[in-house]
């Protein structure tokens, strides 16, 4: 069966969305594009096996995810460790003022291993529930839950913000207690 | 005597801000991921990628057309 025009119109719409996920993967924007241009020749070749009614987007991350970590694979991780993952390492400092700079915000996701990235940049940012992330990452709804709250004390801890829960939007008085009860 | 329970109503207590959804806007976490990720979908996207669809699609097999 050919592709349904429907079909097409679908996929170009959920191209920004392909990008931004890819670029939370893989840190690089040229290989984010190269990564979503495989996504879609790879959801056009399999556009049969896509069930109309069904979460195109979560068929597409599937995709793209598995694409990532099959490339990742193949280039023994030289994907994100030849980039500049160090030098942004170096750049991360704590937040002032309470106002979390979205440079440090982004340094500080680099950090943070591949698998609790992606947790929280689905369940936190794309919309995703807990149960259409576990099926993207092809794992339980308990793992991914457990990644995103480890992603979430990590970045917590890199960025010193220090039990937020407490604070709310008043997160200025958090900073300047600074090292205050855990 | 069934008006009796009527001041019971007022008893629940209020859910603590922030412990329903510690990815809400009530974290600040919650919302530079949210910042973040708008920003990077809100990005301009390349004409490769309409250009790679047309191709797919002129490249398709005629055979199903009738």
């Amino acid at each position: 069966m050919s592709v349904s025009p429907r079909f097409k119109t679908d996929l170009l719409g959920s191209i920004p969305s392909l990008r931004a996920f890819a670029v939370s993967l893989t840190q690089n924007s040229d290989k984010a594009d190269d990564l979503v241009q495989e996504t879609l020749v790879k959801a056009w070749d399999k556009h049969e096996s896509f069930q109309p009614g069904t979460n195109l987007k979560a068929w597409l991350f599937t995709i793209l995810r598995n694409e990532f970590y099959s490339q990742m694979r193949k280039r023994g991780r030289e994907v994100q460790d030849s980039e500049g993952i160090m030098t942004s390492r170096l750049a991360v400092h704590p937040a002032q003022h309470g106002q979390l700079d979205l440079k440090d915000f982004r340094g500080a996701l680099e950090q943070l291993p591949e698998d609790q990235r992606e947790a929280i940049i689905l369940i936190g940012a794309s919309g995703f529930s807990y149960e259409e992330a576990a099926e993207i990452c092809g794992c339980a709804v308990g793992t991914i839950k457990s990644r995103v709250s480890r992603a979430r004390t990590k970045l917590q801890d890199i960025l010193k913000i220090s039990g937020e829960d407490e604070y709310g939007p008043d997160a200025i008085s958090s900073q300047v207690m600074g090292s205050s009860a855990a | 005597m069934k008006t009796m329970g009527k001041d019971t109503i007022a008893g629940a207590p209020p859910r603590r801000a922030g412990s329903a959804n510690p990815l809400g806007s009530n974290s600040e976490i919650g919302r530079k991921l949210k910042q973040y990720y708008d920003e990077l979908v809100s990005d301009d996207v390349p004409d490769r990628f309409a250009q790679l669809l047309s191709q797919l699609e002129n490249s398709e097999p005629a055979q199903k057309k009738d």
